[in-house]
């Protein structure tokens, strides 16, 4: 790699940006994430900072199964985050659709709009689960792959 | 207590609810009223007996009729359930909005969802399926079946 490249791979390891999203999802597990941002947990250790907007961001970090409605918005929100990006789907939901699967508004969990990088099952997710696959996503960067 | 002075101004003054109201605990009560009966006993719930408060409104679908239950609730803790049925072949209510502004939302999810026909329902977007949804398909009814869903859209 590059001397440019190592650098901002570098930055993208040692301090991902996240940004939440709730692609309807009963908040249990926004709750928890939220709980792993707080000192008690504290992932804001790693240099993680949630930011409002997904241009900022690197991580989409985001819980609940896919509906039809928030479907078309999840895609935009991915989309409008800038290469390399990387998704989390925390939560049985948001994994693969978990209690809502074949339900008449769902069409399932991310993956099924979007690419994922790392799943977190639970439900919902305990905040140290957070904080292990947020590790295994930044170790897997150190290791040179990308979304 | 609360509800038996309630109970006993209601029957005094519709004798037809003789025999159709049920207290089975304390602070709750349950009227079963006809359809065309519905809206005068609502109004004088609400404007007389001080249930000021619309909980919920719950659909349920039983076979031959839909049945409606209308949650009220009162300052002092009693809660009414108010309870009509509209026939299957032709479900049609009038809207309670009139009385409660905010009532529409459980409304709208009577028409979504079960099919139901309110009138009188102020101008607004359905809710709470997307608006793609195809005409025709009550999801909860219990006869729907999930193919009646639409398909999955493309990906581009």
């Amino acid at each position: 790699m590059g001397i440019g490249k190592k650098i901002m791979t570098w930055a993208r390891i040692k301090s991902p940006w996240i940004l939440h999203f709730n692609s309807g999802s009963c908040n249990g597990c926004d709750i928890e994430i939220v709980a792993a941002l707080t000192p008690r947990f504290d992932v804001e250790r790693f240099g993680v900072i949630i930011r409002g907007t997904p241009r900022h961001a690197d991580v989409l970090v985001c819980s609940g199964p896919v509906t039809r409605q928030i479907r078309d918005r999840l895609k935009r929100i991915y989309d409008q985050m800038p290469s390399p990006k990387f998704v989390v789907a925390v939560g049985t939901c948001a994994c693969t659709g978990g209690v809502f699967d074949g339900c008449y508004n769902v069409l399932g969990g991310i993956d099924s709009v979007i690419p994922v990088s790392a799943y977190i099952p639970g439900c919902p997710v305990n905040p140290e689960a957070i904080i292990d696959g947020v590790v295994k996503l930044v170790g897997s960067l150190e290791e040179g792959k990308s979304a | 207590m609360e509800e038996e002075k309630t109970v006993n101004e209601l029957v005094g003054e519709f004798p037809f609810l003789d025999g159709a109201v049920r207290v089975p605990r304390a602070r709750r009560i349950f009227v079963t009223v006809p359809l065309d009966r519905f809206q005068s006993v609502f109004r004088r719930l609400v404007e007389a007996k001080g249930f000021t408060y619309l909980t919920t409104i719950t659909g349920l679908d039983t076979g031959e009729t839909f049945t409606l239950l209308y949650h009220l609730a009162a300052e002092n803790g009693v809660v009414c359930t108010l309870g009509t049925s509209v026939p299957r072949a032709n479900p049609e209510i009038e809207s309670v909005s009139r009385f409660f502004n905010g009532g529409d939302i459980y409304e709208r999810e009577l028409v979504d969802l079960l099919g139901i026909r309110v009138n009188g329902l102020p101008k607004g977007n359905r809710y709470p399926l997307p608006d793609d949804w195809p005409a025709n398909q009550y999801p909860l009814r219990k006869d729907w079946r999930p193919e009646g869903a639409p398909a999955e859209p493309a990906e581009e």
